[in-house]
């Protein structure tokens, strides 16, 4: 509809196609949908992770360890019976949805995600966080993301959870501006997407930087 | 001649009779029997039904409660969408009261939100009218508020106290004097028919001529099928309702904006199937 500002839905689309065909070369996953009713999109990743919790033997202790692997990298674990005292290894395979919708309210890109079970029990928000590594716990509660909340989602109409997209200028100005200074060309969405995907579990590889610049 | 600000004294005062019935499957101790209730149309379903869900609980057991959830005629009432809204989309054809079946078990995730705690209900009320400023005055009034401020509209609309609520939502519905309106109308389009939950775009409510644009303005390009006609005489198969009401298409959309919004800020438009009677 309307495209006065810097990034309009158009700009959006454009972005998305460039992180998709990258995604395409290096096998990545991700995929554009559309609504069958209207002409606006979304980018879309599934992904599997085995979580694994096991109790790590300490003669004395028990500190339980939850990691959450990649499927591929999960399968190559030395299962070594011997290390471990009190084995509960418990495995369940997660199934994680990641999807790259834009907000006209804030033209901004918003970060959708819902995880379940395989039998379709859906993993509460509690649940997810214990997937997010340490680091970025303590960041997100600092904001400048502010909070995830359920929330609807506009194309499906099922819950899912959000970042919420209110502080996104906030944080994308400063390397969008630093980008410029050193006449570097860059992909917004991939530039966004490395920000907030790590803090729930979703990671890029580098090679998408390097395709951003390399671009036009 | 009606003055305007009477429209928002009606908006707000705006009352959907209401039956509550158990579900048949829920286990009780003793009978239940059903609970009527006045629901407040620009009101939140979890907000208002308190007395409802202590009704119910006390003839049931602690361990058959789990998180409340309401369903009508099989579907899952979504709490996060406006009391008027959810009847105008769902029931207006049907007879009054509106029936709503109450559910303790079985919460259908895929379905609805969860609604643990009032403060759910104020974060995403809020999230509402902070978008709506988005659109309107790229979140400038909204931002120039003070906490106390934020915290008067939603007290306003928990306690029902229209001054109280429109002492601030007043700022909300102004705009520079140079302009004829807000940047873009915060707006939401709703039918059954579709997959999709709503339509919701960028439209301004002045044209580059500066003519006012009318709702019918905006149905023709966000959603044509709605004002569609069909048939030999040309009659249309749909009707356009906000607050169960059907304002003539030729209304100007920023008039609309200020006096039909609900507290959020927003306009709900259901499109609905014209009733055979």
């Amino acid at each position: 509809m309307e495209e006065d500002e810097f990034f309009g839905e158009k700009t959006f689309q454009h972005y998305c196609a460039e992180f998709i065909k990258h995604s395409q070369q290096i096998g990545d996953g991700w995929e554009w949908r559309t609504s069958k009713d209207c002409s606006d999109g979304y980018m879309c990743k599934i992904h599997f992770q085995i979580k694994n919790g096991t109790v790590v033997s300490h003669p004395g202790t028990s500190a339980h360890v939850q990691t959450c692997l990649p499927m591929e990298e999960a399968l190559e674990l030395p299962l070594d019976d011997s290390e471990v005292t009190e084995a509960t290894a418990a495995t369940e395979v997660i199934k994680y949805e990641y999807h790259v919708l834009y907000s006209c309210s804030y033209q901004v890109p918003v970060l959708y995600f819902r995880a379940s079970f395989l039998d379709g029990r859906p993993l509460s928000l509690k649940d997810i966080w214990e997937g997010v590594h340490e680091c970025y716990k303590t960041r997100l509660q600092q904001g400048p993301w502010d909070t995830i909340t359920q929330q609807e989602h506009p194309i499906l109409g099922q819950p899912f959870f959000v970042l919420h997209p209110c502080k996104t200028n906030e944080f994308m100005t400063p390397v969008l501006k630093n980008s410029r200074k050193i006449n570097r060309n860059v992909n917004y969405i991939t530039s966004w997407l490395s920000i907030v995907g790590p803090v729930v579990g979703l990671n890029l590889p580098l090679s998408y930087a390097r395709a951003a610049s390399q671009n036009e | 001649m009606t003055d305007d600000k009477d429209v928002l004294r009606d908006v707000w005062f705006g009352r959907i009779p209401t039956c509550f019935t158990l579900y048949q499957d829920e286990i009780t101790e003793r009978e239940a029997e059903p609970y009527y209730l006045l629901l407040p149309r620009v009101s939140y379903l979890t907000l208002v039904t308190d007395k409802v869900k202590k009704h119910f609980q006390k003839v049931m057991r602690q361990e058959d409660i789990s998180e409340i959830w309401f369903e009508h005629e099989g579907t899952p009432l979504k709490w996060h969408y406006p009391i008027g809204l959810l009847f105008d989309l769902l029931a207006s054809s049907s007879a009054l009261p509106w029936n709503i079946t109450v559910h303790f078990k079985g919460f259908p995730e895929k379905d609805l939100l969860h609604c643990p705690s009032k403060d759910t209900i104020e974060a995403h009320f809020m999230s509402c009218v902070k978008e709506a400023d988005a659109l309107k005055h790229k979140s400038q009034v909204i931002n120039e508020m003070q906490k106390k401020d934020h915290k008067q509209l939603w007290m306003g609309l928990h306690n029902d106290r229209f001054d109280q609520f429109w002492a601030i939502n007043r700022k909300l519905m102004e705009y520079p004097a140079e302009e004829s309106g807000f940047r873009y109308i915060p707006f939401r389009i709703y039918q059954t028919t579709t997959e999709r939950p709503f339509i919701q775009k960028l439209f301004r409510p002045v044209a580059t001529d500066g003519q006012l644009h009318t709702l019918g303005d905006l149905l023709k390009e966000v959603c044509p099928s709605a004002i569609a006609p069909e048939g030999i005489d040309g009659e249309r198969k749909n009707q356009v309702m906000i607050h169960g009401i059907e304002p003539m298409l030729e209304t100007p959309l920023q008039w609309l904006s200020e006096h039909l919004s609900y507290p959020d800020n927003f306009l709900h438009i259901s499109i609905i199937p014209q009733p055979t009677d």
